[in-house]
Order: C-alpha cells, then structure tokens, then sequence
C-alpha cells in the first residue's frame, strides 16, 4: 500500500520524535527544576529561549538554527572549518529542529507538575539525609510522575508533527531528512493523493496510539 | 572564640533574618523537655524552626545544640539540613504519599544495613503501636495515626532535637485534644528534647517545659511554664496570651512586697514579687491584670465579711452576661462616675454555673465584689 519512500518516512520520523523525546528527558526534566526549584541569575532569560519556539512560527525558529548551526553559522561554521561536516541537511539535524520545537512543551508542562508538588517533602527529605538530587529522585519527580509522563507526551506528538523548522534546517531530502509531515506536503504538491492520503492515516494512527498508551500509563501510575 | 556561650544550654538559639516585610530578630535558650515557640501566626515561629533545621539560612546568628554548633555566622558555619540530625515533624505532616508506612518511617535510615534497617523500623512501628498498618499508604490513616507516622519518621533515625510545626493545628477540636495527650506521652516517653510551634495557649500550657512567646519577630518572653502563667514578663505578653482584664492603673506606693494603686477611683493593692523586684515611681502608669475567674461575688445572705478575704472591695453592676459554657461571663461595671476600662464595662468575670443560680444573678444585678491582692498580677511596663 505504501511506497519505500513512504515507510522510510516514517521510520525516520518515529526515531527523530523517539531520539527528540529521550533528550527533553534528558535535558528537559533538569532544564523544569532548575525554573522550578531555584533562583539564578539569567533565570529569566533562560526561560524566555526555552519558550520561544512555541510562540515563534516555526519557520523563524529553523532560521535561528541555520544561523546558529548552518555551514556558515556562529558554532557550525567552526565546526565544517575544522571537520568538513555539517549537521545540515543531516537526520541530526531534523533531530535538533524537533528537539528544540518539543522543548518548551516539556519544560512547561515538567515545571508545572514539579511546582505543583509540596516542597514540605523535599524538605523532609533534606532533613533525613537526603541531598537534592536524591531528594528529586526518590521524592518529587516520582509525586509529579503523572505531569511529566504528559510533558514527554506532548514532547513526543510536538516532534512527530515537525514541519517548518525541521524543512529549514535538515532540509526535504527522500530517504535522509524526509519525515512523514514533509513527505505529505511533497506527496500533495506533486499530486499523489492517495500516497498522501496513505500517510495521513498512518500519522493519525500513529498520535492516537501514543495518547491511547500514555492514558493507559497515566491511569496505572496514578 | 564565642564558643562557650550556650555551651552549658543544651539549645541556644540566636537568629537574625531579613525578608522582605519581616525581620526576625530572636535569642532564647532552652534545656530538658519541650521549649515551646508560642505566639500569634506570622510572629516568625516557624521560620525560626526553619532556621534551626537548616533549610532556611539566617543573615545573623548562632544555633548551639547539645553543644555541637549548628549554625554560626561569624565562624562561617552552616551545617546543611543533612548533618544537623534533627528530626522535623511539619505542619500536614508532609507525609510521603507514594510510599507506605513502614518506607516512611525508614527513610531517615538509608545509611543503615538492610536489615538493621528493617528492624529498627519494626522497632519504631511496634513502639508507636502502627504494626497493622506497616504495609498501608498515608492516605488510608486516621489524623492520628499520621501524627504518629510522622512522628515515627522523624524519631527513628534518633535525632538529638525534634522539631514540631504546629502538629495539631489540621486536626478538629476532640480529635486535636487527644492527640495533644498522645503527642506529650511520646515525646515523653521517647525522652526527647523537642522544640514545638503554636499559636495554641492550651497547647503550650499542656506540651511545654520552656515556652519562648513570639511577637512581631522578637520574642518578648522567654521562661518556665509555671513563671509564664503566673508572671507574664510584660503587657504585651499578657495580650499574647490572650489574658482578660488587662488594665491600667496609677501607681500609689510600691514596696518589695506589695504595691498599691489607683483604677477607677478605688485604691487597689496587689502583691509585688520580691524576686522580680518591680518598683515603679509614685504616680507612673502601671498595667495590670485581674483573672476572671479570681473576682468574688460577696454574698448577701452571710454576714461578718472576713478581712482578710475580703480586700480590695468594690461594688459593680452586671451590666450584661454570656453562658461560656461550663461557666457564665459576667460583665460588671463599677458603680464609680467616668468611662468604663474596657468600653462598656470594668471588669470581666466568670462564675460557674451552679453560682450563678445559686446567687440568682438574672434579677439580683448590684454585687460587692472583692479580689484577693495575690490575684491581681501586676504587669512591669518593658
């Protein structure tokens, strides 16, 4: 039913929403507690860069990354001087553009269910020997399990569905950086209708399971 | 060094802290027992609590525990929460929701061998009388048994200090009354020094050795239980403590033993504490206060009023009453020309029931009343 181009559409595109999901785990999690739980200098500002691309059009977010990361731009220009490789037009690349467009959703949604939970037990856990990572460990981001497993949901959805930033930075190569979206506007701008038509099922499918299963998952945590 | 002050305490506590729209600015000390931090909500209680247990740090300060210092600002100490081995019992009791009772109570014990672990959380469990409940989450336990589960957390790992924030004020009236009971066996029973906040008199009456009172960020009283009730160090205590017929008189004559005084055109004579040494100059103001329960209502049907009973002798009107409950208020008005001392009355005062038929006070409202001397405590003006 579906064309090889089609299926290595959407394997590419399940493991750069997989790969973009581990790392707002990752980085997201911490990124929601440092917000949270603490007071910085810069906090403000680190705030306002990990929520911009939600605002921002997609578009002007893929133009920062090519400013930042592009053959030419400020680290990856440093970088193709002294390697001669780029991450553009690389599956790296739709990896960062997702990651960053997910980013905000995690943090957001991580930062609320962490702040949502007591800080009487962290300080109880302070009290009986605890440190503040292992007060987080075994304290509060178990309580806050269910906002954060909602974080890597949305995170999850937000990189499967990448469009703009992704078509900016990695480009609309078939077979290296054509994800499911790209490859549904190719598919309609070229007139296969019903490969498009094909995809859009599989996609639709695809969300409803993730959120079928992260119900599931939220429903036996709780 | 600054070492040996508070050494001989087993807690001295000096904190200084500025927030924004609030300084704390306290020094008391305690030794065995409970030392209770008393007064009204936002007197700075539980931030000193806070201080004591490390998770908040003072600008200024030094916090001496069984004579390990905890805290000193010019040493550039700070102990991390972790080190202070003081067991903290908070407001709610911040019980860990997804972990059962037995995992609560060995959570301060990580550093522990598995099994020496398990039975030291057997032990506490058995102790505290929760065995059947070692397996159940804190969502499935009465008030009660969540007190004893926090209590039994923070006891377990054997700290040298407890700290208590206001462990009964979640609770309802019956319940907050037999907990009290049960706290003060345990903590007893433990033989553990603690430090508990309230803004509950009845509570610090039955809970305390030590009771430091709280104001504004400052502590205006720090003593024995037994000297607080009966001597309140100021007025403002006395308001504090939420004591009635605070008054203010003018002084006459003050000697080592007794003091006479002016109030409403009678002149009123009140026994002075040698100890304290009070002697106000002829002519200054001078607080006072009468307990309600302490004013005698003379009666009528006897007579040969026995001098030394019957001193300070007034007479008054009730003007209106209240059933407290298990007693009446009676609110009296001297029959003396000028304004009342606490707006329409003079005085407050309580009768038990059985008197107050007794005497027929609903028709007969023109009393003689009398108030031993030893029953008029006189306030020092601080």
């Amino acid at each position: 039913m579906l064309s090889a181009e089609a299926v290595s559409a959407l394997s590419l595109s399940v493991r750069v929403a997989v790969v973009a999901t581990a790392v707002n785990a990752a980085v997201g999690i911490p990124l929601a507690w440092a917000l949270a739980r603490h007071r910085f200098w810069g906090r403000g500002l680190l705030d306002l860069l990990v929520t911009l691309p939600l605002v921002l059009p997609p578009t002007v977010t893929g133009y920062y990354l090519i400013v930042l990361l592009g053959r030419r731009g400020w680290i990856g220009g440093p970088l193709y001087a002294a390697t001669g490789w780029s991450i553009a037009f690389t599956w790296y690349a739709a990896i960062v553009a997702a990651t960053i467009m997910a980013m905000p959703l995690m943090v957001r949604t991580a930062r609320a269910a962490i702040e949502s939970v007591n800080r009487d037990f962290e300080k109880a856990a302070f009290t009986l020997g605890r440190s503040e990572w292992q007060a987080a460990i075994e304290v509060t981001l178990p309580l806050a399990r269910k906002g954060l497993l909602a974080g890597l949901v949305l995170a999850f959805a937000r990189a499967l569905g990448e469009f703009g930033a992704t078509l900016m930075l990695a480009g609309n190569i078939p077979g290296k950086t054509q994800t499911v979206p790209l490859a549904i506007y190719t598919a309609v701008q070229t007139g296969e209708s019903s490969e498009a038509l094909g995809l859009v099922l599989m996609l639709t499918a695809l969300s409803a399971l993730v959120l079928i299963a992260s119900a599931r998952l939220g429903s036996r945590a709780q | 060094m600054t070492e040996a002050l508070g050494l001989s305490e087993r807690l001295y506590v000096r904190v200084v802290k500025s927030l924004p729209g609030f300084s704390l600015d306290v020094e008391w000390s305690a030794g065995e027992g409970t030392a209770v931090l008393f007064g009204p909500s936002g007197s700075g209680k539980t931030l000193t609590l806070q201080c004591l247990a490390g998770l908040v740090r003072p600008d200024r300060g030094r916090i001496v525990v069984n004579g390990r210092t905890l805290f000193d600002a010019d040493a550039g100490v700070h102990l991390p929460p972790q080190a202070r081995r003081l067991g903290y019992v908070f407001q709610g009791y911040a019980l860990f929701p997804h972990l059962t009772v037995a995992a609560n109570v060995g959570f301060g014990l990580k550093h522990l061998g598995r099994a020496e672990r398990e039975s030291r959380v057997a032990e506490v469990i058995d102790r505290l009388g929760l065995a059947d409940l070692a397996g159940r989450y804190p969502r499935e336990l009465s008030g009660g048994q969540q007190q004893r589960v926090a209590l039994g957390r923070a006891l377990a790992p054997d700290p040298e200090l407890i700290l208590l924030d206001e462990p009964l004020s979640a609770l309802d009236a019956p319940l907050r009354r037999q907990l009290r009971d049960d706290l003060g066996a345990i903590l007893s029973d433990w033989g553990k020094a603690a430090v508990l906040v309230t803004h509950d008199l009845s509570e610090a009456y039955q809970l305390a050795t030590t009771v430091v009172v709280y104001q504004d960020g400052r502590v205006i009283q720090s003593a024995a239980k037994s000297e607080l009730l009966w001597q309140p160090a100021s007025e403002a205590v006395a308001r504090v403590m939420g004591i009635r017929n605070i008054l203010r008189g003018t002084v006459v004559k003050a000697t080592p033993e007794a003091i006479q005084f002016r109030w409403r055109g009678q002149l009123l004579e009140a026994v002075n504490s040698p100890s304290r040494s009070y002697l106000p100059e002829r002519r200054s103001p001078l607080a006072f206060y009468i307990r309600p329960e302490y004013v005698r209502l003379i009666r009528k049907d006897r007579s040969g009023p026995d001098a030394a009973h019957h001193m300070n002798l007034m007479n008054a009107t009730v003007t209106r009453e209240a059933d407290a409950g298990t007693v009446w208020s009676l609110y009296l008005r001297l029959e003396e020309p000028g304004t009342p001392a606490q707006g329409d009355y003079d005085l407050e005062v309580e009768v038990p029931k059985l008197v107050y038929e007794i005497l027929d006070i609903p028709r007969d409202r023109h009393w003689q009343i009398s108030i031993h001397r030893g029953s008029i405590q006189v306030l020092p003006s601080t």
